[in-house]
């Protein structure tokens, strides 16, 4: 099905231009521009709205909770073993919660969907969209990295079960414990004689070891993002930060070696000690240093209706218009990997959009349609 | 940018004498010189240029000193005031952890970090606590960064062991190996002799899967961290030290409260003992022999001692006071203060750099508003590598 929207203000080089055509044909975008001529299957009359390519939020648990439901219906931690980096979200996302219909309806076409963070090694992260009937289709990566905990999360968890780690100290020391195994495994898996006896735990972690994917390190508090730093060099890993509510504290250095941040979800009470420096000039602080910024409402920490608002919250406190765009759409995709076929309407991009009644920084606006790989929803 | 600390008393080379200027540059002391020192009479156009913008600092009528060495804390692993979030002291079901680091888990915001300062304390040695009878790795840190990596002099100086009633009582309510000093001598003695047997095949050829606590034990097999033993009674000072010697390890005792018992073996051995937290009350059954004289009888005896307030058992900020208390039980005036500045610099294996004021060493220097030993005196200026952080 081929879909055009005419007439619409399209968000593209970082503003909203008036008169803007977009053509979808099988998934895609065809063609961008105030002059495409072709007809579509459904035209869709635009006038006055707003076009912008769909929401992506880098850090979420969606699915993984389902809706009213704390348990069983939550698959989000596997919390009695503290080193899990065998779970995959895959095996525990459910496509029709209504969590992936509260996305649609926020505008939000692709998420990273995570386990929780209550092990210092939680498990995999995954990268979704929000369409389809099946986790196994909707995936459009499976692996996007291994999600590791420090801080109050584990330190809590495991402490309340009288188990180790219940310090900060432990939860360094078993990661590192962990990942010097691992880095053995591999070793010896790579030589000559080979591996009879597989531990699929070991093997889990040799994509992030070869540094195919990130090691993406849920950290609030300097010291902890410290920590993660720490251990990302000593095993020569890809890092990410999650969360980072103090990464603002530390912005030259993150932006000196290059260390990019989900940041969020500022929306939420100075709940934990760890929460204490958050605020929202996080994200302006960050940017103007040099570091790459997505914005995240860690969907169920926020509802995934909340990822507009944190963006628009972060233009109270100094951000503009285009970055507070680009940190819920192309940063994310940059900072997941996606860029080259997520996060922007390009031709030949997914057919990822978000049809606004009004501005979609202002609150007041609303999302009358989403596309996402093609799949045209109203509301 | 230069520091200039005109006159004052200052102690140095293990005195108080007047001093005529201190020049600090580049983080460490270049020139002390002294108010009886002959000096040649600078000709002002040839004042030094570099000079002219430096910072100077009054000390007429105020004493200037090395900064205080705290060889024994915990500074930054409990921040004050927080409760169980920041609670990281003791890993305390895990039994052996050396492979734990106080590192990952100094919290530089700490309040005592700050109260440090105010107490002339520059430089401290953070220890995991005594719950396991291997407890992990110690770092050596200075009172200021905004980051630990900004603070650190030594990431990993020392491997904490406990001895006594405190491994016993955590594992023993837990209803766990060990709750005797039979037990806790033991499980050391087992992973020290697997490390010794780990670093052995670790040599061979196909050796292939490394063991993080092993791994963590080594340097210590090596020499090259020191071995600290948590030990308050006289008997467990002496199990810590006949397991050193059988393993050969540079042993440090953290607390020596019944040191003072065993003097003569102690000094001996040329024993190294951080001494305290004597300014706490006798509230378990190992303090009961707890007793100021300890410091000055160790010395007396020939070992290196330092005084210690094992922060936060008592606060930071007491580091001179439990000094002046020493002097009241009898000890001299200016080897209680070594006791704080140049021991503890010696018994941390840093006195080329730290603990005493002399040309080439770091720039930590405090400056107080009267005798540094007097409890009413207060710091006026803190240094710290040349820096002023108070």
């Amino acid at each position: 099905m081929s879909i055009l929207f005419d007439s619409v203000r399209l968000f593209t080089a970082g503003a909203f231009f008036p008169g803007q055509k977009v053509l979808i044909e099988k998934g895609k975008v065809a063609a961008v521009g105030s002059k495409v001529l072709k007809t579509a299957d459904v035209n869709i009359d635009g006038k006055g709205k707003f076009l912008m390519p769909a929401l992506i939020d880098a850090h979420t648990h969606l699915g993984l909770f389902e809706t009213g439901q704390l348990t069983p219906g939550s698959d989000m931690a596997e919390m009695f073993q503290p080193i899990t980096p065998h779970l995959r979200p895959l095996d525990g996302i459910k496509m029709r919660d209504q969590a992936l219909d509260d996305a649609r309806r926020a505008g939000v076409a692709v998420c990273m969907v995570c386990p929780a963070p209550t092990n210092p090694i939680a498990g995999q992260c995954s990268i979704l969209k929000t369409n389809g009937n099946s986790a196994d289709v909707g995936l459009i990566v499976e692996q996007a990295g291994i999600l590791v905990c420090f801080g109050e999360e584990p330190k809590h968890t495991y402490h309340r079960q009288k188990k180790a780690p219940s310090t900060r100290m432990g939860i360094a020391a078993l990661i590192r414990e962990t990942l010097m195994k691992a880095q053995d495994y591999a070793e010896a898996k790579a030589s000559k004689k080979g591996i009879r006896d597989r531990n699929i735990q070991f093997e889990a972690l040799i994509p992030m070891l070869e540094g195919r994917v990130p090691m993406r390190a849920h950290a609030h508090r300097l010291e902890d993002i410290m920590s993660a730093i720490r251990i990302a060099e000593e095993f020569k890993l890809k890092l990410i930060l999650e969360h980072a509510t103090e990464a603002h504290l530390i912005a030259p250095m993150l932006a000196q070696k290059g260390i990019p941040v989900v940041l969020g979800p500022a929306l939420v009470p100075h709940l934990r000690f760890e929460l204490r420096a958050k605020t929202f000039e996080s994200a302006v602080i960050l940017m103007n240093a040099g570091v790459e910024v997505a914005l995240t409402c860690d969907f169920p920490g926020l509802p995934i209706e909340s990822l507009r608002i944190v963006a628009a919250m972060a233009c109270q406190y100094g951000l503009d218009e285009k970055r507070a765009v680009n940190a819920i759409t192309e940063n994310p995709a940059k900072i997941l990997g996606v860029h080259n076929r997520c996060g922007q309407i390009k031709k030949g991009y997914d057919a990822d959009l978000a049809l606004f009644s009004g501005h979609p920084l202002d609150m007041r606006s609303k999302l009358e349609m989403i596309v996402v790989d093609g799949e045209l929803f109203q509301f | 940018m230069k520091v200039i600390i005109n006159k004052g008393t200052i102690f140095f080379q293990g005195k108080f004498q007047q001093l005529g200027r201190m020049v600090l540059d580049k983080g460490k002391i270049l020139e002390i010189t002294l108010a009886s020192a002959k000096v040649k009479k600078a000709k002002s156009d040839h004042k030094d240029k570099s000079e002219a913008n430096a910072q100077v600092i009054d000390a007429d009528g105020k004493f200037v000193l090395p900064g205080m060495i705290d060889a024994h804390t915990h500074l930054g692993l409990e921040e004050e005031g927080v409760g169980w979030t920041d609670a990281d002291l003791n890993e305390s079901f895990g039994l052996v952890t050396p492979h734990v680091r106080a590192f990952d888990a100094v919290k530089m915001r700490d309040r005592a970090f700050q109260d440090a300062l105010a107490g002339g304390i520059t430089t401290a040695m953070v220890t995991p606590g005594s719950a396991n009878p291997i407890g992990g790795q110690c770092c050596i840190l200075k009172m200021t960064g905004n980051v630990v990596e900004e603070a650190v002099v030594k990431e990993s100086s020392g491997m904490k062991f406990a001895f006594g009633e405190n491994p016993k009582k955590v594992y023993g309510d837990q209803k766990q190996f060990p709750c005797t000093r039979m037990g806790t001598a033991a499980v050391i003695r087992e992973w020290l002799m697997k490390a010794q047997d780990y670093s052995k095949k670790k040599k061979s050829k196909d050796f292939k899967e490394r063991e993080i606590k092993l791994e963590a034990l080594l340097p210590l097999l090596e020499g090259k961290i020191q071995a600290r033993a948590h030990a308050h009674m006289a008997d467990d000072i002496i199990t810590a030290y006949r397991i050193a010697q059988e393993f050969n390890l540079d042993l440090v005792i953290d607390h020596c409260t019944e040191g003072h018992l065993i003097a003569k073996e102690l000094g001996r051995w040329k024993a190294k003992a951080v001494v305290g937290p004597t300014f706490s009350s006798r509230c378990k059954p190992e303090l009961r022999h707890k007793t100021f004289d300890t410091v000055r009888l160790l010395l007396d005896e020939g070992c290196q001692v330092a005084i210690t307030t094992d922060h936060p058992v008592i606060p930071i900020e007491g580091l001179s006071l439990c000094a002046a208390l020493c002097v009241r039980h009898g000890l001299e005036e200016e080897r209680a203060i070594k006791a704080v500045t140049e021991y503890p610099a010696a018994i941390l294996g840093l006195d080329k750099k730290l603990g005493k004021l002399e040309v080439g060493f770091d720039a930590d220097v405090v400056v107080w508003n009267g005798h540094p030993l007097d409890v009413r005196s207060t710091v006026d200026v803190a240094l710290i590598d040349g820096k002023k952080v108070l």
